[in-house]
């Protein structure tokens, strides 16, 4: 292929600017951009919501609408320059040579067309191939994604596949045309962990086999890693560092990019001991910006005078390949001081047992036709699960999307009944009593924080009247004028102003909005909090100082904590105790130092194994799940991860698939749901491992 | 005297709505000042077609409002002379006021005629759909909150309504042999009723565990309610200048009962997709019952669709009526009403096309006004 053998940059970003016109005048989104990116090389764009990264992408695209223009810089594709194509030149580049994957992958599929036909457009239109030999074409991008059966899959509608495969198929329409230039935005955001490891690993495979550059935007420092051989830290518009994966993240020299690292949770990092170091303040809106440095009004090394006194240039560091820093103390700056931590935050004794979750399940009845009956299934959402919380005690609940983690909590919340088994709260019964029927104490005693903090809050209401509220139906407080008053020192526990009282939810950032669901779940001196991944849709500087906040009233309170999470790094850093679950089955449950080192449930280790981890000194061994997740609605027999496991081999004859497994406890202290000899479990080796010993900051 | 000129007749109609520029002067004046802190209806002055369909809108709620000091002549009066008069013809009396759209084949004066027919569209058309909507709301809620069986059967009675040709549906309402069978009482009875569940439910559900609140909201809805729906469904007590005719009311009665399943199916779809957020999710952790989820939780964050939907089934409520008078099944054989008026004009509208041409253009334009407001409550509400 001609369009391959080209080997100076192919993207070459130079002081590039990009703007947006709206009614209330120029908001800038992209300041002073550069970068270049080599054949065959991955960039990766990083940054929190609303930094300009996707703006970057778009503008690579040439796709920013009719309120946004390039108003300075350059964006050279292999030499020529973008903004001087014609629109017709655009088109041909778009569809040939520049292809883009974003987050959600029903997004950029045609749902009313079969994938097939989908797939063979690319090159019936850019390749003026004929119909046969497009689909032959189609068929091998869909082996070379590593779709099992891809005749049925190219004769399938984006419906009928998982979202790991509908990406897989993003991926293989994106590489139809043989680009040069990959944009990824996001792409594995909106699937699970293990499917996540899957994608990522095909698309670092990939980019290999094809020599494909990429540009890898993401928010996610541990997915750069893996992917990306360069990448660019962005902060409200402008790159604030660059340069190769190592030098980024072992000589970081900007105070932004060590922010970011500290108060992310990397193995080492402790809730009592080395707790996360969050940024302080908040993001700037974009039409909000400080004079000089961004970074300015959040950062530890601030100089009044200096900083805020002019725009800050890049800055080479010399000795490292191409890695500049817009930062103007980077000289002066002790990077390898230790931040200044809370500490004096003593581990926590558990009390007494406040939950008990006894052989609990759930079963629902789906009948095929509502109105006349038909065949009923039986879905099995929880199956026997057992546990028991102290108070004072964080209990993590692990698992991908469909283990049952969320029917779970609501069984204990009572918006479900469980069908079989005890849950006590104390000598509350909360398995079969729904939350309607339980009275106010018992319902104000045990209460959730919810994952999306943009759905949270009901935004017709203001802030004040939805605590209110929850005092009102706690049956706390007497009279209005008493809640109102603990309304506002709800407002002061979670460190928010008391005027945000009269605000309404629109007026508050993600991060202002999860504490305002904090207040509210602590509301009636709750007992036991779900939390159901409380900071995983907040940004990644905002997640430390929430998860603080969490903690410290879970503590000072000596509440149970249930945390709901798929993400073990966070896991690692908040659980005493750990549930790994999977397909409605505990597989594993334990302390978290026994969850978290062999042996482990294959489940488990497979799970260990995908996380993505930020830190260059971790070995992690790779364990890419098969397939995908099977439907609750029809489990495979026996071992309900028996159709991914990876040791299944191990097992003599055909036991995984008779017999489910017994929960039954190691000598470790853990207890894990497998057949695996004792002997195989004891040869089992550490998926994380941390190249030195020395800890860094 | 001689009849006026085109030119002369604009103008005169011009002065004749001064009250009515005036009025809208005022307002626009006071909105646009204030726009930053009116919400919604402030930023619809953001938008050249919202303006513009609200000022439409405006200018005939106005004229409803100032019908007597528009009109230069009742709206029944007779006057020799002048059947069929041309447009801008005089009095032969020498009176100086001008019948400026001239004369109905009765001799009644079509411009008067226009103005008063909209107090009888704009008196029926936003009540009726008022109705409907809380019909549609207090039914639409459950369904879409409960689904399962109660939103089966919802459902289905839903487009049982629908599959009814809606014109035929009107002559069997509407007809006066109709009048005569319990049926439209039953259907007021029933169809009235809904507001006052409403409201209750409303408040019951809020403030349950405060009863010193709760019965003040309570005595506010129930005593005005009950005497209301007494005297509007079953005629019980006397309601003065609110009362109904038995015509009106079947009209009424109709608008309600054809819109409301229309008005369901939406607040169905809305409290669907709804009820699956965190915040819904929050309420029910927190033990609220479900009508405190549907009217307090759910139905404030549908109310920007349900706003645009009224403008619009606002409009086409105002067509119904004026196809109900086209058809003869309207309010009273002689009142001003638009779509009567068109019929009327249309047996001789070879010879004389004045008399039907006023009231089809005010109709045309009140809808036209709904519709572009309709679009620009839309389009502002989108751009949050």
């Amino acid at each position: 292929m001609a369009k391959w053998d080209y080997d100076a940059p192919i993207l070459e970003i130079e002081n590039l600017s990009i703007s947006f016109f709206t009614r209330a005048g120029e908001i800038p989104a992209v300041m002073d951009f550069s970068c270049t990116v080599e054949r065959g090389e991955a960039m990766g764009l990083v940054g929190e919501s609303g930094c300009g990264k996707s703006t970057v992408a778009l503008g690579v695209m040439q796709y920013l609408g009719k309120n946004g223009r390039i108003v300075g810089g350059s964006i050279k594709y292999k030499g020529r320059d973008l903004s001087l194509m014609s629109q017709e030149e655009l088109r041909r580049l778009r569809g040939s040579e520049i292809a883009m994957i974003y987050q959600e992958p029903m997004a950029s599929l045609n749902p009313a067309m079969k994938i097939g036909r989908q797939l063979m457009e690319v090159p019936l239109i850019h390749e003026k191939a004929g119909r046969r030999e497009a689909r032959r074409t189609a068929l091998e991008m869909v082996e070379a994604v590593r779709l099992p059966d891809p005749e049925r899959v190219l004769d399938a509608y984006p419906h009928q596949l998982s979202g790991g495969q509908q990406q897989r198929i993003v991926i293989a329409m994106a590489l139809m045309s043989k680009p040069s230039l990959l944009i990824l935005d996001e792409p594995t955001t909106a699937l699970d962990v293990t499917v996540e490891a899957g994608v990522v690993d095909l698309v670092n495979a990939l980019a290999e086999d094809f020599g494909t550059s990429m540009l890898f935007i993401s928010h996610n420092l541990g997915l750069v890693l893996e992917v990306c051989d360069r990448l660019s830290v962005m902060y409200s518009g402008e790159t604030v560092e660059t340069g190769s994966i190592e030098d980024v993240f072992d000589r970081m020299r900007h105070p932004y990019t060590q922010g970011l690292f500290r108060s992310i949770p990397l193995p080492g990092a402790d809730k009592t001991a080395r707790p996360l170091v969050a940024i302080p303040g908040q993001f700037p809106l974009p039409h909000e910006r400080p004079p000089g440095c961004n970074f300015g009004p959040r950062c530890n090394h601030f100089q009044p005078g200096r900083c805020d006194a002019q725009e800050v240039p890049t800055f080479p560091v010399p000795g490292d390949d191409r890695h500049e820093t817009r930062c103007l103390r980077w000289q002066e700056i002790d990077w390898e001081a230790e931040p200044e931590r809370d500490k004096g935050a003593a581990a926590i004794e558990p009390g007494e047992i406040v939950l008990k979750v006894d052989d609990l399940r759930k079963y629902y009845e789906v009948a095929a036709n509502r109105m006349f009956g038909g065949e009923k299934r039986v879905v099995k959402a929880n199956e026997s699960i057992s546990f028991e919380a102290r108070e004072a005690e964080t209990l993590a609940i692990v698992g991908e999307s469909g283990c049952g983690k969320s029917t779970l909590a609501k069984v204990l919340l009572g918006l479900e009944t469980a069908s079989a088994g005890k849950a006590d709260l104390g000598d509350v019964d909360l398995a079969h009593v729904e939350v309607e029927d339980r009275d106010a104490r018992t319902v104000g005693s045990i209460q959730m924080v919810f994952q999306n903090p943009f759905d949270t809050l009901n935004p017709s209401h203001s802030v004040g009247a939805q605590i209110t509220r929850a005092l009102e139906k706690f049956g706390v407080g007497d009279g209005p004028e008493d809640r109102e008053r603990r309304m506002l020192e709800l407002l002061d526990v979670v460190k928010l102003p008391r005027e945000f009282a009269r605000r309404m939810p629109r007026q508050l950032s993600g991060g202002q909005k999860q504490r305002i669901g904090i207040a509210r779940a602590f509301a009636g001196d709750a007992r036991v909090v779900v939390a159901d991944e409380p900071v995983s849709a907040l940004d990644v500087s905002v997640q430390a100082a929430v998860t603080d906040l969490l903690t410290d009233i879970q503590r000072q309170r000596r509440t149970t904590m249930l945390f709901i999470s798929h993400d073990l790094s966070v896991v690692r850093y908040l659980a005493d105790r750990v549930l790994v679950m999977y397909l409605g089955h505990v597989v594993e449950i334990g302390t978290t130092d026994q969850v978290f080192s062999p042996p482990y449930h294959p489940y488990t280790e497979a799970l260990l194994s995908a996380v993505p981890i930020a830190d260059t000194r971790v070995k992690q061994r790779h364990i890419v799940l098969e397939g995908e997740i099977p439907s609750a609605m029809n489990p495979p027999s026996g071992c309900p991860f028996q159709t991914r496991c990876h040791r299944k081999v191990e097992v003599p004859g055909d036991l995984c698939e008779r017999e489910v497994p017994p929960l039954r406890t190691l000598p470790t202290g853990n207890a894990v749901k497998c057949h695996l000899a004792q002997d195989i479990l004891d040869r089992m080796e550490p998926v994380i491992e941390l190249a030195g010993t020395t800890e860094r900051a | 005297m001689e009849p006026l000129g085109w030119g002369a007749i604009f103008w005169q109609v011009f002065l004749q709505f001064t009250p009515v520029w005036i009025a809208l002067a005022l307002i626009f004046v006071v909105s646009i000042r204030f726009k930053r802190r009116l919400n919604l209806y402030g930023r619809l002055f953001d938008s050249p077609v919202g303006m513009l369909g609200l000022a439409l809108v405006l200018f005939w709620i106005m004229t409803a409002i100032m019908a007597d000091l528009v009109a230069m002549y009742p709206a029944l009066d007779q006057f020799s002379g002048m059947k069929n008069a041309r447009p801008g013809a005089f009095l032969p009396g020498g009176d100086d006021q001008a019948f400026l759209f001239g004369g109905d084949n009765l001799g009644r004066d079509v411009f008067s005629r226009m103005v008063y027919g909209s107090q009888t569209v704009l008196a029926i058309a936003p009540v009726a759909t008022i109705f409907a909507f809380m019909v549609g709301i207090t039914l639409g809620l459950p369904a879409g909150y409960y689904a399962g069986r109660i939103d089966t059967v919802l459902s289905f009675l839903a487009n049982l309504v629908l599959a009814f040709p809606v014109i035929l549906l009107f002559y069997l309402l509407v007809t006066p042999e109709m009048r005569d069978t319990p049926i439209p009482t039953v259907l007021a009875g029933v169809l009235f009723v809904f507001p006052v569940i409403f409201l209750v439910t409303l408040y019951y559900s809020r403030y349950q565990a405060r009863p010193d609140v709760l019965w003040k909201y309570l005595l506010a809805v129930l005593v005005p309610g009950l005497y209301l729906y007494l005297g509007l469904a079953y005629g019980l007590v006397p309601l003065g200048p609110l009362e109904m005719t038995p015509n009106i009311l079947n009209i009424f009665v109709a608008v309600v009962f054809v819109n409301s399943p229309t008005v369901f199916r939406i607040v169905r779809g809305l409290a669907l997709d709804i009820k699956t957020r965190d915040y819904v999710s929050a309420a029910q952790t927190r033990g609220e019952g479900p009508w405190y989820i549907m009217l307090w939780e759910i139905l404030p964050n549908v109310r920007g669709p349900l706003i645009v939907d009224f403008c619009l089934r606002l409009g086409y409520t105002t067509i119904l009526l004026g196809t109900l008078g086209f058809f003869g099944l309207g309010v009273s054989p002689e009142s001003p009403d638009w779509g009567m008026t068109i019929n009327e004009g249309r047996r001789l509208l070879s010879i004389y096309p004045h008399p039907a041409l006023p009231p089809a253009l005010a109709l045309i334009t009140l809808v036209l006004g709904l519709n572009l407001l309709a679009d620009g409550l839309r389009e502002q509400s989108l751009k949050d």
